[in-house]
């Protein structure tokens, strides 16, 4: 059983999160280039490696940021989201 | 919005009693009782504590964990901003009706609300439950989110009688196959379905 640790509730299997993709800024909308903006729309970035991702934990839809290696499927480290900056 | 009380329980329809004798013996082993009558609130945000507090009720300090109210009840922290408060019909109509503060928002609670315990809950709970209860001591008043054979459910460990007991809420569109697959195990553990006051 793979277990993932949540900043909140603890070490739980991984059955109960649900992963919601990477953490990727949003451009500008305002000023994005077309391409800028239809890149960040329809392209995703499959490539393993070191990536920040969005998980939720579902029995308390607790969200948070994990840490994964997704080459080795090790996650590294989970924390609370702290803003854009 | 009402927030009393539910006019029917989820599982109104299945949650019937056996004679009193077989529930006398039943919650010796593992009773399993329907509470989703009990009247309840809930709300969220970030001015949910303070809204809570200025009507005089106790605010858990930690996230997931529980304070008694007074007159029965409980007001439990689900998360950092969440409240989940039970207890008498006239607390949960003045939370209601009381008009809420900047920031906090209500959360509809139609839960299916169940008790379960007896000397073999344990047993249960490693069949259906992600979490070991074992460890928790429900002196420190533990709140516990997870899942139960599939359900997201929130848990409060206790004891009654001298036996180990939890409490258990769960949205009630999933009412009937929780209590039909937790009954099933209690039956299978010697058990069975109880009014609440047999844990008493």
């Amino acid at each position: 059983m793979k277990i993932m640790t949540c900043p909140l509730n603890g070490p739980r299997p991984v059955s109960e999160f649900h992963y919601w993709g990477e953490v990727r800024p949003m451009p500008d909308p305002a000023t994005a280039s077309d391409d800028t903006w239809a890149d960040y729309v329809f392209n995703r970035n499959g490539a393993p490696g070191l990536k920040k991702e969005w998980w939720c934990h579902t029995p308390s839809n607790t969200w948070f940021i994990a840490e994964r290696d997704t080459e080795k499927d090790v996650v590294l480290k989970t924390y609370f989201y702290e803003g854009d900056q | 919005m009402s927030a009393n009380a539910l006019a029917v329980s989820p599982v109104a329809e299945i949650a019937t009693l056996p004679d009193p004798a077989a529930q006398k013996a039943a919650v010796a082993k593992l009773g399993i009782a329907d509470q989703s009558l009990t009247p309840r609130h809930g709300c969220k945000g970030p001015g949910a504590a303070a809204w809570l507090e200025s009507l005089g009720l106790p605010i858990p300090p930690q996230p997931n964990s529980w304070l008694p109210v007074d007159g029965g009840g409980l007001i439990a922290r689900l998360g950092f901003t969440e409240f989940l408060v039970e207890g008498p019909a006239t607390l949960i109509a003045r939370l209601a009706s009381t008009p809420r503060s900047t920031g906090v928002y209500p959360v509809l609670r139609q839960d299916v609300a169940l008790l379960l315990g007896g000397a073999r809950l344990d047993e249960l709970l490693r069949q259906t439950c992600n979490v070991n209860f074992r460890p928790l001591d429900p002196a420190a008043r533990p709140v516990v989110l997870t899942s139960m054979v599939g359900v997201g459910v929130t848990a409060i460990p206790e004891f009654r009688n001298g036996q180990p007991a939890v409490r258990i809420w769960c949205d009630g569109s999933y009412g009937h196959y929780l209590w039909e697959t937790l009954l099933d195990i209690a039956v299978e553990l010697g058990g069975g379905a109880v009014a609440p006051h047999s844990f008493n």
